[in-house]
């Protein structure tokens, strides 16, 4: 498992070249090959509240501008309004009967609280509800029929652009897989997606009257200058998220686990020059047995995802008329960088680790080895001690880093495709970067 | 220093807490366990039907232009300090009905009016005074103002009340003679 | 790195028949409305408050020293009630925590010197960072990662999130040894 409360020292190289620690990354049974939340799409399951966890169809969450019917954000801080009931007071002539008011008391309102800010839909002269959820003002947009004017308006112009440019490349048409993408959902460009997340989020609402930007910013379509007109916000919704193989569809989500894991037990200091041991715990979290060997990255093969998408699949895509356009699949790879100054001696050895046994966690006594490579087993794990070099010439300071690549075998489960031939098992390659620490000088 | 601790009838002190100095607590008040108050800087006084919770200190600080006899730090009723709370006062007054967040910490040159709230985890250092009803909240001290003074929690009080006795052993009341008149004088 | 081992004073805990670890230096009160469902750690001077209402934790639960776990009250029109407080299985409370939440779910890992509201909310497999807080009555959704004041969502958390915590957890619990017991 990667680290939870440290940073990640062991990272995996991804097929597009990516740098992750193993719990950001997934393994396509189908592909043989590790994704990352780069080279796969993510699609939207479903929309739901965060605050009151409701589910809602895509066509009602779009009807309703992705913002959720019954709860509020607060104006002024933006944490989740609660609804607070009072017993209402009626207004009642001094003449009315006893017995008449007393009938009434029992009526409770209620009104929406900011127990972050104490903000109250009272601030801003909300009258208060006679029912717990909906019944708050909805409010229009004074520009309202204007808008929705220009939308119909553009909604033509970018209808008719479609129709030209479709019969511009009439003979190309392309399908872009069965699943709709997040970033159609929700007609963001992946630009625009990755500079709103890196804005930086800033708070604060003065006590003067004069509202700040980032509140008044929040309801955009009013965008009140002053904070008696801050009105509840409803609240936006969140959206499950399914996460697809780009090139074979299957989802990628899975409890299960398929890449041997390495974990640094401890680690010597490392000063220029000299050698020092590096204990690494290796484990196998498959249901069968798995042989592994330390190799060199550089002999970890290139994959050839494109060449391979080429010949069978797209063979029998073109008989069939299905030509995907692959292009936008494409992830960018990159080269892994393996200059190092740190070097490892590769034990010559293939270590085989039985498979993962959940009741084995049970009997606690771990074999000690008195082997030079291999410290201890236990169950599905077992600890090596490998030797260090580190360079001459290696800088002092932080980050010093390792790479090296395990090839190990794999027993795949899934049962194949009725045409293709049944292959078991495979020889597969993954590239990890330990982080080692400090290098310190003499 | 003096080890003076007045509980006046009705409040309820549990006996694991830290009380040094000149200290009178106000009936009805409930003081949970592992709570510090400590008068060092002159007596403390804490009028009825506060809320003090688990680690909250309140300390009444020695200050260099300290007088002889020393100003009474007075705290209002109806206040509430909750869990881990700071306040180092040298000032002689904090009025009604405040709360003070979980980990709020409060400075000793910060004059809180009445209805106040410091939110939790909010630092207030810098010299200052709270009108009433000033709220503060969030990472960065942001400032309103409440509609309305905080409820209070007299319901919350009953509850205590009643129920601490049965699991807390409970320091007893020693000062039956309820003297308001001086302690209204020795606040202003 | 591997968990280091933490060394704790064997005459300082105690230790129950399910393998719970409590300090003698903690404060609980209305100790027959605590239950510690097995291998949970209590650190000194964590507080948990089962005389206001009950406290129920789950396995593998990790309680840091100087931790205030209180249930959280609610007012009505006739009175107030504390809530019982529950926490699910492998849950982390970091040093100097207070959790006045209603609900705790599973594998749920929140930071020092954290406030957890009251009758706050938080859902199987959640991060709340070190010093957020959570403002009253927020609802944590799970696999999410909670910060700042008043903590908002900063990202979500990987789909492993189950297994990272049963193993944070049971590492503690097994690296968490008496000095008389060093080998």
């Amino acid at each position: 498992m990667a680290y939870l409360v440290q940073p990640d020292y062991v990272k995996y190289t991804c097929t597009c070249g990516q740098q992750k620690p193993i719990t950001n990354l997934y393994f396509c049974r189908h592909c043989l090959k590790i994704r990352c939340s780069f080279c796969i799409s993510h699609e939207v399951d479903s929309h739901y509240c965060a605050n009151c966890l409701e589910n809602m169809p895509s066509s009602e969450a779009r009807l309703k501008k992705n913002r959720c019917g019954s709860c509020f954000d607060c104006p002024s801080c933006f944490h989740t309004l609660s609804t607070r009931a009072t017993v209402a007071q009626p207004r009642q002539d001094p003449a009315a009967g006893d017995a008449k008011v007393e009938n009434k008391q029992s009526k409770k309102m209620y009104y929406l609280l900011c127990f972050n800010c104490r903000w109250t839909s009272r601030d801003v002269g909300i009258p208060d509800q006679p029912v717990a959820t909906g019944g708050w003002p909805e409010r229009v947009n004074p520009f309202n029929s204007r808008v929705n004017q220009l939308l119909d308006f553009y909604k033509a112009v970018v209808q008719q652009e479609k129709q030209e440019k479709l019969d511009k490349e009439r003979k190309k048409y392309a399908i872009r897989g069965k699943y709709i993408t997040l970033t159609d959902k929700t007609g963001l460009t992946m630009a625009m997606a990755r500079n709103i997340a890196g804005l930086p989020s800033s708070e604060g609402a003065p006590s003067s009257a004069i509202a700040n930007f980032v509140p008044s910013q929040a309801s955009a379509e009013w965008q009140p200058a002053d904070v008696a007109r801050l009105y509840p916000l409803a609240r936006p919704l969140s959206v499950k998220r399914s996460q697809r193989c780009r090139l074979c569809d299957h989802n990628l989500t899975k409890p299960d686990y398929h890449v041997p894991e390495v974990k640094i037990i401890s680690c010597e200091t490392l000063k220029p020059g000299a050698t020092c041991a590096l204990l690494l715990k290796l484990s196998n979290p498959t249901a069968h047995e798995m042989q592994i060997t330390l190799v060199d990255p550089a002999e970890v093969p290139e994959h050839q995802e494109r060449e391979e998408g080429r010949t069978i699949e797209k063979s029998l895509e073109k008989s069939l008329c299905l030509e995907k356009d692959m292009s936008w699949l494409e992830a960018v790879s990159r080269k892994v960088d393996v200059t190092s100054p740190l070097s490892v001696t590769r034990p010559d050895v293939t270590l085989t680790l039985a498979q993962r046994d959940d009741a084995a966690e049970y009997d606690d006594d771990a074999h000690t080895h008195s082997d030079d490579v291999i410290l201890w087993r236990k169950s599905n794990k077992l600890a090596l001690r490998l030797q260090v070099q580190v360079a001459e010439g290696a800088v002092e300071g932080p980050g010093a880093r390792l790479p090296l690549a395990l090839r190990y075998s794999y027993r795949n489960t899934v049962p194949p495709a009725s045409a293709a031939p049944l292959v078991r098992d495979h020889v597969l390659y993954v590239a990890v970067l330990l982080d080692l620490g400090q290098v310190y000088a003499e | 220093m003096a080890h003076n601790v007045k509980i006046l009838p009705g409040a309820t002190v549990c006996e694991d807490c830290t009380l040094e100095g000149d200290i009178t607590i106000g009936g009805g008040t409930v003081i949970h366990p592992r709570v510090s108050i400590i008068a060092e800087g002159g007596p403390i006084i804490i009028a009825e039907y506060c809320i003090i919770e688990e680690y909250s200190k309140i300390i009444h600080k020695k200050s260099e232009k300290q007088e002889n006899p020393p100003k009474p730090l007075f705290i209002g009723a109806h206040n509430v300090f909750e869990v881990g709370c700071k306040l180092e006062s040298i000032f002689g007054h904090i009025g009604e009905s405040n709360v003070f967040e979980c980990k709020s910490f409060v400075g000793t040159s910060v004059r809180i009016g009445s209805g106040c709230v410091i939110g939790a985890a909010c630092n207030l250092t810098a010299p200052q005074t709270l009108a009433d009803n000033t709220v503060i909240w969030g990472a960065e001290n942001n400032i309103r103002e409440a509609l309305e003074k905080q409820p209070s929690q007299v319901l919350q009080l009953d509850f205590l009340g009643k129920v601490m006795p049965n699991y807390h052993r409970l320091r007893k009341q020693n000062f039956h003679k309820r003297q308001p008149s001086r302690q209204s004088q020795d606040g202003k | 790195m591997e968990l280091q081992d933490i060394y704790y004073n064997k005459f300082e805990y105690v230790e129950t028949a399910s393998g719970n670890k409590v300090s003698r230096q903690t404060v609980l009160c209305g100790s027959q409305n605590i239950v510690l469902h097995g291998k949970v750690i209590v650190q000194s001077d964590a507080i948990i408050r089962g005389d206001l209402a009950s406290v129920k934790t789950g396995r593998f639960c990790i309680i840091s020293k100087g931790s205030v776990i209180r249930p959280p009250f609610k007012k009505f029109s006739k009175g107030v009630a504390f809530f019982p407080l529950q926490m699910g299985d492998h849950v982390y409370i970091g040093e100097n925590t207070v959790v006045n939440a209603a609900v705790v779910g599973s594998y749920v890992y929140i930071g020092k010197n954290v406030v957890i509201g009251r009758r706050c909310v938080l859902k199987d497999c959640c991060i709340i960072e070190d010093n957020s807080v959570l403002a009253a009555e927020t609802v944590v959704p799970s696999f999410a990662r909670y910060s700042g004041s008043p903590a908002r969502l900063v990202t979500t958390l990987p789909e492993a999130m189950p297994d990272l915590m049963t193993e944070f957890t049971k590492s503690y619990y097994q690296h968490f040894l008496p000095t008389a017991a060093v080998k």
